[in-house]
């Protein structure tokens, strides 16, 4: 059962970065990016276990990467680094409150946009500063806004497969 | 904290944030990475982003056509009031025309005629059945009096029997009481053109010696005095050779169309009262 789920690890983030751009297209006509995935890997630190979501995170940033056209391994990279951050903070700090998630996604769709900012001037020499900001904290603002929203479906949903809330091993101390 | 005990998991977690940074160091440096993955991830997402976009494209366009037609039915509106706008100066205008060429043809008929005239509009006509005659918008002010001969440019068209101060009432030349004193333009043979109504005319006292034959034209004689002679009345339509009766039944087609006066002229003539 589970070397399905890495199976369909895969598809899953590829439908979800062609989804957030489809998305992205309709809504704002390309001009700001909708960045489920972000919240998803912040889903995946939270609530999944540390293999399969570190392995979601990659994936997830990869696909990202690939898609988007970014620098190749800058989002797999980030993407790696908030799970690794919310898989810890979801040990110490109850998780589960939405106004937590949502600062929290806010900060995480913050800190990676002035780390990408400042990978591109730092590394390719190349000012993204002018401009963005503001493309950048709407987008951030828009992330923090949808984080708990994405976290209730898919409460819902684990609560519609499951029958109740996921809890991993690390919770139930069976891990 | 338990996960830290399975040191495997962590190695795992280790592994793959090294990958993800090797991959970024190597692709800040030279500019390319993910080969063969990358291919990957772009054949699959290919044809999902084409159905997407093609769902996307088809709900959007569907979109864009509702609110083109929402736009067009606007446009509709404007255009067809625009229409109405334009029908109605359409028949205005050619209202004018037709208006401009009524008059030239009673203008050359004044022209034409050796009396002095005055050219009327018809106001209003008598729609009762026994009574043919119309209301003009000339009376004794313009000098009009009883019994001046009206006409159009297809010919007589009756005479006035009652003048006011700027209005009259011409008694046209179908009607029961109207009688003219006419004659056969081909024969000179002379009789009395007298109103039958929806009939048209009937030519009276004509013998039945005289060659009367269809499509001869009757003419006012100017006996009498109330009509100048050579006026048109109208062609014959029919005739009848009674066997018992000295005259001949003779039925005149007007010259004119009597449901269609507008405007005529009222002929000047010394006989007036």
């Amino acid at each position: 059962m589970s070397y399905i789920i890495y199976l369909l690890l895969p598809l899953l983030s590829i439908s979800l970065v062609v989804l957030q751009a489809t998305l992205a297209d309709i809504f704002f006509s390309g001009r700001l990016v909708i960045e489920l995935s972000l919240i998803a890997v912040i889903y995946a630190g939270f609530r999944m276990e540390l293999i399969s979501g570190s392995v979601f995170a990659f994936i997830t940033g990869f696909v990202f990467d690939c898609i988007a056209g970014s620098v190749m391994g800058l989002f797999t990279f980030f993407y790696s680094i908030v799970f690794i951050c919310s898989f810890i903070f979801s040990l110490i700090i109850d998780s589960s409150r939405l106004l937590f998630i949502s600062l929290y996604s806010f900060c995480c769709a913050l800190t990676e946009k002035m780390l990408v900012i400042l990978f591109y001037k730092l590394f390719l020499g190349f000012d993204a500063s002018t401009g963005l900001p503001f493309v950048f904290l709407s987008e951030t603002l828009l992330l923090g806004l949808l984080a708990p929203a994405f976290f209730y479906l898919m409460r819902r949903l684990e609560i519609i497969f499951y029958g109740k809330p996921l809890q991993r091993a690390e919770h139930t101390g069976s891990g | 904290m338990i996960f830290l005990k399975n040191y495997k998991s962590l190695a795992f977690v280790v592994f793959l944030f090294l990958v993800a940074l090797i991959m970024l160091s190597y692709s800040a440096k030279y500019g390319q990475g993910g080969g063969v993955f990358k291919n990957i991830v772009l054949e699959t997402a290919a044809p999902l982003q084409s159905v997407l976009n093609s769902s996307v494209t088809t709900v959007s366009d569907a979109w864009k056509r509702y609110v083109f037609l929402v736009g067009l039915e606007e446009e509709n509106k404007k255009l067809n009031k625009f229409i109405g706008y334009l029908q109605s100066e359409l028949i205005t205008y050619r209202e004018g025309y037709l208006d401009a060429q009524r008059l030239g043809e009673i203008l050359a008929l004044k022209k034409s005629v050796d009396y002095p005239s005055v050219a009327a509009r018809v106001i209003a006509k008598d729609q009762a059945a026994l009574s043919k005659t119309i209301l003009i918008d000339k009376g004794s002010a313009h000098g009009l009096k009883k019994n001046m001969p009206v006409l159009v440019p297809s010919g007589l068209a009756g005479r006035l029997i009652d003048v006011s101060w700027h209005v009259s009432k011409a008694l046209l030349l179908i009607d029961e009481n109207s009688n003219v004193d006419a004659m056969l333009q081909r024969t000179r043979a002379q009789g009395i053109a007298s109103g039958a109504g929806y009939r048209g005319c009937v030519l009276k006292y004509i013998t039945r010696d005289q060659s009367v034959a269809e499509g001869d034209v009757v003419i006012s004689s100017g006996m009498g005095g109330v009509f100048p002679k050579g006026l048109l009345i109208g062609a014959v339509s029919q005739v009848e050779k009674p066997h018992t009766d000295l005259f001949l039944n003779i039925r005149i087609a007007p010259f004119v169309d009597f449901s269609k006066l507008e405007e005529v002229i009222v002929l000047i003539t010394e006989d007036g009262k």
